[in-house]
């Protein structure tokens, strides 16, 4: 076992990659130049030497050429890791995810596939309104596209493992405050979730959540940043006799529903905790799945604990208060009993 | 090897009794065979014997208190051997999670309802359960609208049905509309607890209040009903609520009869029991029953059951209240062995060591408040039977005879029947052939 | 080009000219491509063919000329218009068709319909209907085949509307900067749906922006077979070797509506007429027949064995079952590899 950040644990999968498949190579702004970042948070820092910059391909800061280049090289062979600086780019590309990449397997009659990997952080970080979003609900909404959020180093390098074997185009969303980053690139209020990976060669499988800590009283579902959070509230709720279950689905498309169904059969209870904005959001459909395949069993309505409907604001103390917190977990948790 | 103290399944109807008393301490020596503790079921006191012999090591109910028949209220353990404490006797676990649910109510006062309150009008059209609750509800047969709302919102949750489950036995069951009015009234149904069987109906709860109304003004001690009153007050309020009861009254000419029972007392040695007029009845109802067997019937409500057999009730009157013993195929038994049977019954009845099977399985019962210098009266059907005989005083007045104005011994008798079960011309017929034998009871031996 | 030119650009040499087995099936394709169209908008106006049609009529030598040059295993990228593209590139009457008839025997199992043909077994990726978007994916076809050091080349079609779209500016500058094996056909047919050209650009020629981005680009006359096929040949045969994309514009005209529901009322049928004129079919014919190259009944025959092709592939089409209800929710996503 080594003990890594979420950043190192991406860097090892990736480089893993490489070395195994001679057709992936990694394509964004910034990820390979001399004396750069290695992307916007480190994670393909030192890579190039390495691989070289046919491989660790530096692009202009065109994010729909991104896109569509990753694109048009996944149908002509190869596996591409693309990246955007910030998640919120991805707007900027969604014509290429949303209308090519999702549907070109599905309107071919299954002639073609995409197998491509895109990765983008998420998450608020006193950026401001363009650099902060959560967009994870946007492309669970979007048939063609698998989803992922890892948000430890172990599922960090396991998930993009298996995005990248995977035949299918596979968005990978990591938490700014997550990466456990260093030196300039490091974030403030960062939590710094170094976990241990193993040595040998493993995967976690697309598709499978995790409980986080088990309870009996009340199902909690978070990813990213939310399931520290989560864990955080569930140490409160411990205090006062509640015991939360802590479910970190891991994959969100497509999504281990019966691992949240089972939960909620024991709990009778559920609170999904996310970052994005309350309408709409993925908060919104896990309440839905339950809601439609649980209801008999639930004893409480199902809460969701969400960003408010407004833009992530720039100044710390709104932004504190945008990003949903413990107590916010706690409260509506306690809403429920 | 210790041995748990059992509270006996003493009648079919019963899920709970009042234990009354510990005939012994924790620490005694207990024998196998002596009697243990006492119970008051719905009809009597029991005494209950030990069922081991050793030392008490633990009581698990005080006294005073309602235990769960079939739950564990103590334990007998050998001299030399010490033993954990077992767990609580079933009626008294308290809902799940209290801590919990007290931080909540803490920090939330308006997510969780007051706990007692009544529901607001608007929201009685409608019960809100979750769907959990309801799940639970519909599996474990609970009807919702018996169930208290602890939840958010004030709905009903899972406890809130697990609450319901773990009270059921001992708490009684009521319409909702009695739970309204009694709710309103400040009124404990528990104070009405009836038969387990039974519901407490508006009616129960309206008489309960009445009684307290006109009780209330002079410098009342308020007493809880106990299991006997209940059970009197349910069963009279169930008769009243459930039958369509008809009563019809006749007077009869007991004259022979007076004459008959004279002449038989006259022939008796010492040792043989007296028959009263009681017995002479109880003689003459249980054969008539024979011919009439629409009389001799009880019913569910949904179905009618003719009894084979004849088996006479008889209201006694003891200071627990009314009780009615049982006759035991009264048709097939003489004069001098009902009147043994009904005195031994009597007297255990009034002693209170009566047992729930002495109690139970009557047919037919007879009232006699001759006694007490009533002529006559409406008696209330003992349920689940289908009539009832209410016997009033013998007294000499002045009558036609033979076509002669005389004095003669005239009684009245009052027959109430459950209009469901028979009609009025085939009870009147059974009354008039009753009539007929105190009359000419010579006609018995036909 | 305000002169109606009836006959194919002076100068040819022979050389540069395709040989004669090769014309002849640039004359077949020409008339199948014409024929085709003919008969599916008969078909689509008898209610044969759900969906609306964009036809092809009229810039048959576009796709003639530069498919000619191409191997099967060169890729084609297309657009909402792509049935003379889907055939150029060889793909097979029958599927075409098929397709059109939302039958299950089409090219995308009746997944993909008119706008989204494409045959990967003869180089035709599913076609691309999001105006530009295609230009992106085929920089990434190209950028595959140079990592995967072949000497493949990608050809994007597009119209004049294509050429203002941000991802087509994206994907010209990533294939000139990374020197990519693709050439960028623009077929500038005057209108973008009913705008003209002259409100949407300010240049002469949309080729002229080939220079802002460091490649060569090529005005060509598009209804001219010959023309095109010269002008692709050589960008073709630069791009295998290495030396970059190229932009070429075909000026053509297409001699029908944009889609099945266009009257035409933003074009004169003076302009309408003067490209009647120019017509590449009968141009090719007549220098087929002028040169000596073929005799007319040689082509007639020609002519003859695209109709019985043609009548074939309908009648089959016709015959072919619908798609089962059930295939409605196969093929989203490829299972791991």
């Amino acid at each position: 076992m080594a003990r890594m950040s979420i950043a190192e644990a991406l860097r090892q999968a990736i480089r893993e990659e490489m070395r195994r498949d001679e057709r992936v190579f990694c394509i964004g702004e910034d990820i390979g130049i001399e004396g750069g970042f290695g992307g916007a948070f480190t994670v393909t820092l030192g890579l190039s030497d390495e691989f070289g910059h046919e491989r660790i391909l530096d692009t202009p800061v065109s994010e729909t050429a991104i896109a569509g280049v990753a694109i048009g090289a996944a149908l002509a062979g190869m596996r591409p890791i693309a990246d955007v600086q910030y998640g919120d780019f991805l707007f900027c590309m969604m014509d290429q995810l949303a209308n090519q990449a999702a549907k070109l397997r599905y309107m071919s009659g299954g002639q073609v596939s995409v197998p491509l990997v895109m990765r983008a952080p998420v998450g608020a970080t006193a950026r401001g309104a363009q650099h902060a979003q959560s967009l994870e609900a946007f492309f669970c909404h979007i048939p063609g596209l698998k989803v992922v959020a890892p948000a430890t180093a172990y599922d960090a390098k396991g998930l993009l493992k298996s995005a990248v074997r995977d035949d299918n185009p596979v968005i990978v969303f990591e938490h700014k405050l997550l990466y456990g980053s260093k030196g300039p690139r490091s974030e403030r209020g960062a939590l710094s979730p170094i976990g241990e990976v193993p040595e040998e060669e493993y995967l976690v499988p697309i598709g499978q959540g995790i409980v986080r800590r088990e309870g009996k009283d009340v199902t909690i579902v978070a990813k990213l940043l939310m399931m520290y959070r989560a864990l955080a509230a569930a140490d409160i709720l411990a205090e006062q006799g509640i015991e939360a279950e802590v479910i970190d689905p891991r994959t969100l498309v497509p999504l281990d529903k019966e691992l949240i169904l089972a939960s909620v059969r024991k709990t009778g209870r559920l609170v999904i905790a996310e970052e994005d904005n309350l309408t709409g959001g993925w908060a919104a459909e896990i309440a839905a799945i339950v809601a439609d395949e649980a209801f008999i069993w639930l004893d409480a309505p199902i809460k969701r604990v969400s960003a408010p409907d407004v833009p992530p604001p720039f100044a710390p103390l709104l932004e504190r208060e945008y990003v949903p917190n413990e107590e916010k977990i706690v409260a509506a948790v306690l809403s429920l009993f | 090897m210790a041995v748990d103290i059992i509270v006996p399944p003493l009648s079919q109807t019963m899920d709970s009794v009042l234990l009354v008393e510990w005939l012994k301490a924790v620490g005694d020596e207990v024998v196998k065979g002596e009697p243990l503790f006492v119970i008051e079921t719905d009809k009597a006191h029991l005494e209950i014997e030990a069922p081991a012999s050793g030392i008490l090591q633990e009581v698990l109910a005080q006294a005073g208190s309602e235990v769960a028949v079939r739950s564990t209220i103590g334990v007998i353990a050998s001299a030399d051997e010490a033993r954990p404490v077992s767990p609580r006797p079933e009626p008294a676990p308290e809902a799940a999670r209290p801590a919990s649910r007290a931080a909540t109510a803490a920090r939330h006062p308006a997510a969780t309802g007051p706990g007692g309150q009544l529901l607001p009008a608007e929201r009685q059209q409608r019960i809100f359960a979750s769907p959990r609750a309801r799940r639970l509800a519909q599996q474990e047969g609970v009807p919702l609208d018996e169930v208290q709302a602890t939840g958010p919102q004030q709905m009903i949750v899972e406890r809130d049905i697990r609450a319901y489950l773990a009270q059921r036995k001992a708490v009684p069951k009521a319409t909702p509309v009695a739970r309204r009015v009694a709710e309103a009234a400040g009124l404990d149904l528990a104070t009405l607890a009836p038969l387990p069987a039974a519901r407490i109906t508006r009616a129960d709860v309206e008489a309960a209040l009445a009684a307290r109304e006109a009780a209330a003004p002079a410098g009342v001690q308020w007493v809880d009903l106990s299991p006997t009153r209940r059970t009197i007050a349910c069963r009279m309020a169930e008769s009243q609520q459930a039958a369509a009861e008809v009563t019809l009254t006749r007077q009869a000419d007991a004259t022979e009869l007076v004459r008959l029972r004279e002449q038989i007392l006259a022939e008796l040695s010492e040792e043989d029991t007296r028959p009263t007029y009681t017995d002479f009845l109880v003689l003459i109802v249980a054969r008539q029953l024979k011919r009439h067997p629409h009389l001799n019937a009880i019913t569910d409500g949904e179905r009618i059951g003719l009894s084979e057999e004849v088996h006479v009730a008889v209201a006694v009157d003891t200071e627990r209240g009314l009780m009615a013993p049982v006759l035991r195929n009264a048709d097939k038994k003489g004069l001098l062995q009902l009147a043994r049977e009904r005195a031994e019954l009597v007297r255990r009845a009034l002693d209170g060591i009566i047992t729930p099977e002495e109690l139970s399985g009557g047919t037919f019962t007879i009232t006699n408040l001759g006694s007490l210098g009533v002529d006559a009266f409406t008696p209330i059907i003992n349920p689940p039977q289908a009539a009832i005989l209410g016997v009033g005083r013998i007294c000499p007045a002045p009558a036609v005879h033979e076509g002669q104005l005389c004095i003669r011994q005239l009684m009245h008798l009052s027959l109430t029947f459950d209009h469901r079960v028979v009609d009025g011309a085939p009870a009147a017929r059974f009354l008039g052939d009753v009539v007929q034998w105190i009359e000419k009871p010579h006609l018995i031996w036909l | 080009m305000t002169q109606a030119d009836t006959s194919l650009s002076p100068g040819t040499e022979a050389a540069e000219l395709p040989d004669p087995e090769r014309l002849l099936h640039m004359y077949r394709t020409m008339v199948l491509i014409r024929r085709h169209e003919e008969r599916v908008n008969e078909l689509y106006l008898q209610g044969k063919i759900p969906s609306t049609l964009h036809l092809y009529i009229g810039q048959e030598a576009v796709a003639t000329g530069v498919c000619a040059n191409l191997r099967p295993d060169d890729t084609v990228l297309s657009t909402h218009r792509p049935h003379g593209h889907a055939l150029a590139k060889g793909m097979e009457p029958r599927k075409l068709i098929a397709e059109l008839f939302a039958r299950a025997t089409g090219c995308c199992r009746a997944k993909g319909g008119s706008m989204h043909v494409g045959d990967v077994s003869v180089g035709m990726l599913p076609a691309i209907a999001i105006v530009g978007a295609n230009v992106p994916i085929a920089a990434g076809v190209a950028l595959a085949a140079k990592m995967q050091k072949t000497d493949r080349v990608a050809v994007c079609f597009f119209g004049d509307g294509a050429a203002n779209e941000g991802a087509w500016h994206e994907g010209l500058n990533v294939a000139a900067i990374w020197d990519l094996p693709v050439i960028f056909v623009c077929e500038n047919n005057l209108y973008a749906a009913s705008t003209p050209v002259s409100l949407a650009f300010k240049i002469e020629n949309i080729a002229d922006r080939a220079a802002g981005y460091g490649m060569p680009g090529v005005v060509v006359d598009g209804n001219d077979v010959l023309a095109v096929y010269r002008a692709s040949r050589q960008a073709i045969e630069r791009a295998r070797r290495g030396g970059g994309p190229t932009l070429i514009e075909c000026k053509t005209y297409r001699l029908c509506g944009h889609s099945r529901s266009d009257p035409r009322t933003y074009r004169s049928r003076e302009e309408e007429a003067e490209w009647q004129k120019r017509d590449p079919i009968p141009r090719f014919r007549q220098w087929l027949l002028a040169e000596q190259r073929f005799t007319a009944e040689q082509l007639d025959k020609v002519d003859q064995e695209v109709e019985e092709t043609i009548e074939e592939a309908i009648a089959i089409a016709s015959s072919s079952p619908e798609p089962q209800v059930a295939e409605l929710y196969t093929g989203v996503f490829k299972d791991l590899s």
